[in-house]
């Protein structure tokens, strides 16, 4: 019996220390909630801090899988929660932009808007596939994110890329445009980097499309 | 001229070396790791045995060039305790310069390579060809 | 002196760093806390981990810094405490936090963060408040390994922080002893 009453005390305890902080840290959520974010607070940081960061969230991940794919899926995992966000912060920038539902419209978005908001510079190609009709390409010559990497041999098939094509996976599910998005390095000549983002849209998507131009 | 360049990590070892001419003999990799060693070792005395106070503002850093009839060795010790070792001819005076900028490259393609495992040799393609140009251009 | 550490680390930032969107990095570090978090379920685990990861960037940081500026080795624990918040904050975060409340031994001192990128957009639930989540708890790590590489053994932590309801946020750097003997680095 007393036991259970000390219990509940330290609940209470508990529930009040809770509330403490609640009211400690709404004083923070006011400010957030206040801060205004139709620009960025902040320009630029250095590209040594993200590529460190990048370095170790790679051997971090690295550490915590058995193959290349879960390498490239936890990268990709990553990539998606960042990409969920950019979608909210251009959307709410952009305020010509609305929110996209063809497949066209949402790649020009990615393309465009997205790269510029993550790497300040449009991708450098953006194409469709010649062989599948649901997929597309975007091309990035020289990824600022990935410039320091160099995939060992023994890892030939890995595409650190995949953090990038995660963001491009959320921000085209967030356009309700799903597909699924790979990341390939295909260099070329003194682009060792060179990186096509793959987007395989959803069937679903694919017969929306055509329901749409029919209903044109 | 740039002959050679040899990166020696904080104890000793060796972790890249490379000849840019045909001038220089290619060392076995077993003479290179002896080389390497030596080196440090040598270095590590030299600053023992300097004359020069012992507080910590004018710490000698130990041997920065080695002179010989035909060539001279230039050493750049990074704060850190990594040696960038060039080989070079007689007209070559000073070369910090360059060897600070190995030290960059060093920083760019190899720390900030996650496939990098620190103090073990460098084995990137980047850094080979961002090297080479870098002893290309001086 | 402390003119001086400004003037350096603003030259290398200028002229000497290149850079990224802040956005892009503040979004990545955030994705890799709820990575943590949802890899461990145990918010001390995650500082823990935090740290060791800070620990793993700060070693190699450290010779990035070094050979970006025109630094030497520094001559004293005072000048350690301002390289860092005006060269090394200021080189890879672009904002310089206050170096304040030197202990009598002058072998403590605190790094008051008035602006940290990290935090933007952060809003921690009351449980990980509760349970005592570092979130920014990386710098703590990269502090240490840095100066590790430095011969300068320390004990870095935070002490007050802005996400949890304190004023400011507070990192506390201690020098626990000097490294005379040159050790190999090894991750953590």
């Amino acid at each position: 019996m007393a036991s259970q009453s000390q219990a509940q005390a330290q609940a209470q305890m508990h529930a009040q220390s809770l509330m403490k902080l609640d009211n400690k840290t709404s004083k923070r959520s006011n400010m957030l909630l206040e801060q205004n974010v139709s620009r960025p607070r902040r320009d630029r940081v250095g590209l040594g801090a993200f590529a460190f960061l990048f370095a170790e969230i790679i051997r971090y991940s690295q550490n915590r899988v058995l193959g290349i794919q879960d390498l490239e899926a936890k990268l990709n995992e990553i990539g998606q929660r960042v990409g969920v966000r950019m979608f909210e912060l251009s959307m709410w920038r952009e305020k010509t932009v609305h929110r996209e539902m063809r497949v066209l419209q949402t790649l020009v978005f990615i393309n465009t808007v997205v790269w510029r908001a993550l790497f300040d510079k449009q991708a450098d190609s953006l194409e469709r596939s010649t062989e599948n009709d649901d997929e597309y390409m975007i091309t990035d010559n020289e990824p600022a994110v990935l410039k320091y990497i160099s995939v060992p041999k023994e890892m030939s098939s890995f595409s650190p890329g995949a953090f990038i094509s995660g963001i491009v996976e959320a921000i085209a599910r967030c356009c309700q445009c799903p597909a699924r998005v790979t990341s390939h390095v295909v260099p070329a000549d003194g682009l060792p980097l060179r990186t096509v983002i793959l987007l395989k849209f959803d069937k679903e998507v694919m017969d929306r499309e055509k329901r749409l131009e029919a209903g044109k | 001229m740039i002959h050679a360049l040899f990166i020696i990590n904080r104890s000793g070892g060796l972790i890249y070396s490379k000849n840019f001419t045909q001038q220089v003999a290619q060392l076995s990799s077993n003479e290179a790791l002896i080389f390497a060693g030596t080196f440090h070792g040598i270095h590590a005395l030299a600053s023992r045995i300097s004359p020069a106070p012992k507080r910590d503002s004018v710490k000698d850093t130990g041997i920065q060039s080695i002179d010989t009839k035909n060539f001279r060795i230039h050493c750049y010790q990074t704060p850190t305790g990594i040696k960038f070792i060039a080989v070079t001819d007689l007209l070559q005076t000073k070369l910090s310069g360059a060897l600070n900028k190995a030290y960059t490259l060093y920083c760019d393609y190899a720390l900030k390579n996650p496939f990098y495992n620190l103090e073990m040799p460098i084995r990137s393609e980047m850094f080979d060809t961002k090297l080479h140009q870098l002893v290309q251009s001086h | 002196m402390e003119k001086q550490y400004k003037a350096i680390g603003e030259e290398a930032w200028k002229n000497n760093a290149e850079k990224i969107n802040a956005e892009l990095f503040i979004f990545t570090y955030g994705s890799l806390v709820v990575q943590l978090v949802k890899d461990y379920e145990n918010y001390s685990a995650v500082n823990k981990q935090l740290d060791k990861m800070g620990y793993n960037i700060g070693v190699r940081m450290v010779d990035d810094m070094m050979a970006r500026t025109s630094l030497e080795r520094c001559t004293g624990f005072s000048a350690t405490a301002e390289v860092i918040a005006k060269v090394g904050f200021k080189l890879f975060l672009n904002v310089i936090p206050t170096v304040a409340n030197w202990s009598a031994d002058a072998k403590e001192f605190s790094l008051i963060l008035d602006d940290n990128p990290l935090n933007d957009f952060c809003e921690l639930p009351p449980k990980a408040v509760a349970d005592g989540l570092r979130y920014s708890n990386v710098l703590c790590g990269v502090i240490r390994g840095a100066l590790e590489m430095m011969q300068m053994q320390t004990e870095v932590e935070y002490v007050r922080d802005v996400l949890c309801g304190d004023d400011v946020s507070e990192i506390r750097v201690k020098l626990l002893r000097m490294l005379d003997e040159e050790v190999p680095a090894s991750d953590d």
